[in-house]
């Protein structure tokens, strides 16, 4: 400035003079500063119409070819010239030529008559921007002035850019001399100009402006810092037509991520500043997140920055741990909270290829800052994803976590819990959003980590993890419809192991504790529907599975208890009022009916399993209990033939401990009553009374309370005291019953021991043997080379001791094997297909004969098929 | 003034506690900050020097030495022009480290970085690693080796001037015809394509 005050007092020639020859330091380094533009503009306010000047604006050599030609005439031949034109150097001559042109104007005096002054000549923008500051800082930005600056700017858009380029410098003069009023005013004048200026002329403006912010956030004053980002922040709100491609935001992301840390010793300055540095963060996110041209937000280099620094301050702030949500006028002022808001909005903006940009960086920051465990900020977290993520990706977040947890299956079980709970807590979120393969890659995966835990050596935290997994699952299918329930049971029973290591047998139960979970979750309608052939032969493989019996029929119960009654049937009682009951539906009778003999066989077998305890009839009390409700008039038969059968095996079986016969024997009476009072049929009704009557007086050891420990000494086996067949078929008589169902059912009956006693004894072989045939097709039995089905043999199965009959059974599958392994393709073919064969054609008469035998008892109704496929009778 | 020539990155990594901020404070404050805490993140400051003439603007990223901070300072090494891995003479511990942090540079540092090791700390008599071993490892690695005292300034300033000199070579060499107009709109640009080139990616 001093310079330009002295041109006023002195005389102008001698002015020139001065400067010319002594062109102090300061003076040239300042007005290197200016751009060629600039200059030129500068001579053309000198002398030269606005539209000439324009018109030679084509390029800078153009330029100071005109100037230089226009200078020349302006001056004519003076001492100095020579000192123009003369250096060979471009850049000097710019240089020499702009501070002579300045130097020389008070001659070109007479040419403008209004620019006598030195100030009048500068730029006439540059005048108005000068303008703009008040002598004494305190005062602030001068108003009319600044309306005249904006007013002109408006007028001249294409002056805009050295408008602000002239801002930039001043400001970079005053940060440098630490004149920090004059920067806050520049700056806000810029924010002024900023929201005057149209679209259209933002761009010639905006490169200057984040120049401005650039610098004074560069600047260690945390005012300048703050400011800047609040002017940053307006830019950041302005809606561009065009985004301007070369625009890079890669500084403001550093700088303001470096803010979010901010460790200033003083608390409240430390909060501005952070909560700044996430405001800017926002506005990044705000600028650039529409358009993946102007700078890939999703970038690693962005989001590794963006996102730790968010959850930093979410985490320091603590806010998240605080019960009562703080008043709107907190969010505000609390980093926390805000950084809460950002991670909001951008988790909201991802699209599904961002997820995992955004989750990698928060999955690292986790593990870096220790935040699993606890993991009430992990849960936070997720939650604020979850809520915010568009519906369609949640699934993908569940997939991450997922991933992590893979990644981190050799962390400690706590870590691996966890991460577990977190991934439960937003399992809700996405089952709804998932859809087919992706609900069993999740369920697969959940699996997985069960399969590698059992493996693992078990102590305390393992098994916290592995209660953490199945949880997990559960949380995860019971948002899931019923009908995926279904297919994630038959999926989780396909995964159940056979083989009989230890591991297995951990990984069986944790298994079955799966299914569990899903089977409380489930919602039985309808028999067929809740048990498809898939789902029901491996879950009754599993109830006769001596190992898995308990769990298997709890998972059975489950699915069966539509009312609630598995709850009131815990303890075997006489009272059945309570119960609720329906009607039983056509559909469940047709399902029960074919399948009656498939379940109870199961059943059965564990009754006759030596080693089956107290709890082990209680269950099965429960269970067919639970069957009971869903049995009618039809299925009656079947089931009192089962009644009947456990009596026998309680009657004959050697193997069975006093207490356990006595139980079973107890088993039955309850179950005879409870079946005749749910279908009130008096007579049935009566006849229980009797027995129980009887077993009052006679033996009070087998009523309804099933005993632990209990010594007898010698069981009665009165006849009185016991279920007797005729007996049983008077009653139905009575009831308006066939008698012949009964007793055929009866004399039949132990076709359904065989089937599954082959099947189930076979061990291994067997259990991987496919099962859904058979119990699709109910009256094919499987027949084994060398099985003999006779009376005499099953009698041989319940006599023998069990050793007797394991050994045998060894010999008859080695043998099996030998004969699989040596002989050829086709002798093995022949061998079996001819005899399965006759055997279907023998079980395909019984059935149709059987199916004409029944007929009487529907008399009155049409056939079942005819109920149900009307359109195909209908001619 | 923002009348720079050059504009580059420079990044300081290395364990906590070895003087990272304490040397960037000497750099551009000129003072040996008393009881320095820990850096959270990231810290930034800014210093331009001047080297033949010319102005050159450097952007110091102090980062964070602690375990906690590792995926937010790794993310600032990819723009880096210079690295400076910084440790402690009379600590053991942090040079035994340096093999990890050559890892990580290695990982996430564009592989043109100007890679230089830092011995700081010499003013303290109970050093433990001797200057030979410090330098056979920068040798080995292809780094430069320099020690400095933050504490009594030594060669601190040599250590960003030399840096600042090297990365000026390295851009003219790439750069020169672009460099000799000197008026400011296209130098700005030019600095950008620096960025470009130095970082690769
Ligand atoms: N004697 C001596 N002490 C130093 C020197 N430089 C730093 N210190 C001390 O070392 C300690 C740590 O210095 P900082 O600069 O905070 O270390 P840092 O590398 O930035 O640490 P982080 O920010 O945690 O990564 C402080 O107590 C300093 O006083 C030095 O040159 N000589
Ligand atoms: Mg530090």
């Amino acid at each position: 400035m001093k310079p330009r005050e002295r041109c006023k007092e002195k005389d102008p020639y001698e002015k020139f003079v001065e400067i010319s020859c002594s062109s102090s330091s300061r003076w040239k380094k300042r007005e290197k500063m200016n751009t060629v533009s600039l200059n030129f503009n500068f001579l053309n306010d000198v002398g030269r119409p606005h539209v000439l000047f324009r018109a030679s604006n084509r390029d800078a050599g153009m330029r100071r070819f005109d100037a230089q030609k226009m200078l020349r005439s302006r001056l004519g031949s003076h001492r100095h010239f020579e000192e123009i034109s003369s250096p060979c150097n471009v850049e000097n001559l710019r240089n020499t030529f702009h501070m002579n042109a300045m130097a020389y104007l008070p001659f070109s005096a007479p040419a403008l008559p209004s620019c006598f002054s030195c100030t009048c000549v500068r730029p006439r923008y540059k005048r108005l921007v000068d303008n703009i500051f008040p002598p004494n800082p305190q005062d602030g930005l001068i108003k009319s002035n600044m309306e005249k600056l904006t007013f002109y700017s408006l007028s001249s858009p294409e002056k805009l850019d050295r408008i602000s380029e002239y801002l930039f410098q001043r400001v970079s003069r005053d940060i440098s001399r630490k004149r920090t009023s004059y920067v806050i005013m520049a700056m806000e004048a810029m924010d002024q100009l900023l929201a005057a200026c149209h679209a259209q002329t933002l761009n010639l403006f905006a490169e200057s402006f984040l120049k401005m912010v650039q610098k004074l956030l560069e600047s260690t004053e945390p005012d300048l810092q703050i400011l800047a980002t609040q002017s940053f922040v307006k830019f950041a709100n302005i809606e561009e037509d065009t985004p301007s491609y070369h625009r890079r935001y890669d500084f403001f992301v550093s700088k303001f991520s470096s803010m979010c840390h901010s460790s200033h010793i003083d608390p409240t300055t430390r909060n501005m500043i952070r909560l700044a540095g996430i405001r800017g963060l926002k506005g990044v996110i705000k600028k650039t997140v529409s358009d993946d041209l102007v700078e890939n937000i999703w970038e690693p280099v962005h989001m590794d920055k963006i996102i730790p620094s968010l959850l930093f301050n979410m985490h320091d702030s603590k806010y998240y741990s605080s019960v009562t949500k703080t008043d709107r006028e907190d969010v505000k002022n609390n980093p926390g909270q805000m950084a809460d808001a950002c991670l909001k909005e951008l988790v909201g903006r991802a699209s599904f290829g961002n997820v995992k940009s955004v989750l990698k960086p928060v999955l690292r920051h986790l593990d870096n800052h220790d935040l699993w465990v606890p993991n009430d900020f992990a849960v936070h977290t997720f939650r604020v994803i979850m809520f915010s993520i568009q519906r369609q990706y949640s699934y993908a977040v569940v997939e991450n976590l997922m991933y992590h947890l893979d990644e981190n299956s050799n962390c400690s079980a706590k870590k691996r819990t966890s991460i577990t709970h977190v991934l439960s807590k937003i399992m809700s979120f996405s089952a709804d959003e998932c859809i087919g393969p992706s609900v069993l890659e999740i369920i697969n995966s959940l699996l997985g980590h069960i399969r590698i835990s059992a493996a693992r050596r078990q102590d305390a935290s393992e098994t916290t993890y592995m209660e953490a997994l199945i949880s997990c699952l559960g949380e995860f299918t019971a948002h899931l419809p019923d009908y995926q329930k279904v297919e994630i049971m038959v999926f989780i029973l396909s995964k159940i192991p056979s083989e009989n290591s230890q591991t297995d047998i951990l990984l069986r139960e944790m298994l079955l504790k799966s299914l569990l979970i899903v089977a409380k979750n489930y919602t039985n309608v309808s028999l067929s529907g809740t048990f498809p052939a898939p789902l029901l032969g491996p879950l009754l493989r599993l109830c006769s599975h001596p190992e898995t019996s308990l769990l298997g029929q709890e998972v059975l119960q489950v699915l069966l208890d539509r009312h609630g009654n598995l709850l009131r049937l815990q303890e075997p009682s006489f009272e059945t009022c309570y119960l609720v009951s329906e009607p039983v539906s056509r559909p469940d009778a047709m399902f029960l009916k074919k399948y009656e003999e498939d379940i109870y066989s199961s059943l059965l077998l564990t009754v006759t399993d030596p080693g089956h305890t107290v709890q082990g009839a209680l269950t099965l009390y429960t269970t067919l209990a639970l069957i009971g409700i869903m049995v009618n008039l039809h299925t009656l038969p079947t089931y009192l033939a089962l009644l009947v059968r456990i009596q026998d095996i309680a009657l004959n079986n050697h193997s069975l401990s006093i207490l356990q016969k006595i139980n079973l024997h107890s088993l039955v009476v309850i179950l005879l009553n409870l079946i005749a009072n749910l279908l009130t049929l008096s007579p049935l009704q009566a006849y229980a009374r009797q027995i129980i009557e009887f077993r009052r007086s006679g033996a009070p050891y087998m009523l309804e309370d099933l005993k632990e420990n209990y010594v007898v000494e010698e069981m009665t086996t009165e006849t009185s005291l016991m279920l007797d067949e005729g007996k049983l078929a008077e009653c139905l008589r009575e009831c308006g019953l066939d008698i012949n169902t009964l007793s055929r059912v009866l004399t039949h009956r132990h076709s359904w021991i065989d089937s599954t006693s082959g099947n189930m004894r076979g061990s291994n072989l067997d259990l991987t043997a496919d099962l859904d045939s058979a119990t699709s097709t109910p009256g094919y039995q499987r027949k084994y080379p060398n099985e003999e089905l006779t009376f005499e043999s099953m009698k041989k199965i319940l006599t023998e001791s069990p050793e007797v009959y394991k050994i045998l059974e060894a010999k008859r599958q080695r043998e099996l094997f030998d004969l699989f392994r040596n002989s050829t393709f086709e002798d093995i073919v022949n061998h079996n297909t001819v005899k399965d064969e006759d055997t279907l054609q023998c079980k395909l008469e019984e059935i149709l004969s059987r199916t004409q035998l029944s007929k009487p008892t529907f008399e009155n109704q049409p056939p079942i098929f005819e109920t149900l496929f009307p359109e195909l009778f209908s001619c | 003034m923002d009348d720079y020539k050059f504009l580059f990155k420079v990044v300081l990594v290395g364990n906590a506690g070895v003087g990272k901020t304490c040397l960037v404070r000497r750099f551009t404050q000129g003072l040996f900050p008393p009881g320095q805490g820990a850096t959270i993140g990231v810290d930034f400051m800014i210093k331009t020097v001047e080297i033949d003439n010319e102005k050159i603007k450097l952007q110091i990223w102090d980062t964070a030495g602690q375990e906690r901070f590792r995926s937010i300072t790794q993310s600032y090494y990819r723009s880096a022009h210079a690295l400076i891995l910084v440790y402690d003479i009379s600590c053991q511990p942090t040079f035994d480290c340096l093999p990890d942090w050559l890892r990580e540079i290695e990982e996430y540092a564009s592989s043109k970085v100007l890679r230089v090791l830092v011995g700081n700390k010499i003013d303290r008599d109970d050093r433990e690693i001797p200057t030979r071993v410090g330098e056979d490892f920068a040798q080995r690695h292809n780094m430069y080796y320099l020690e400095t005292s933050a504490k009594e300034s030594d060669n601190v300033e040599k250590l960003f001037n030399q840096i600042a000199a090297e990365l000026m070579e390295q851009a003219r060499c790439k750069e020169l015809p672009r460099y000799d107009d000197g008026n400011l709109q296209n130098m700005n640009r030019r600095t950008t394509s620096v960025d470009v080139t130095c970082c690769g990616n």
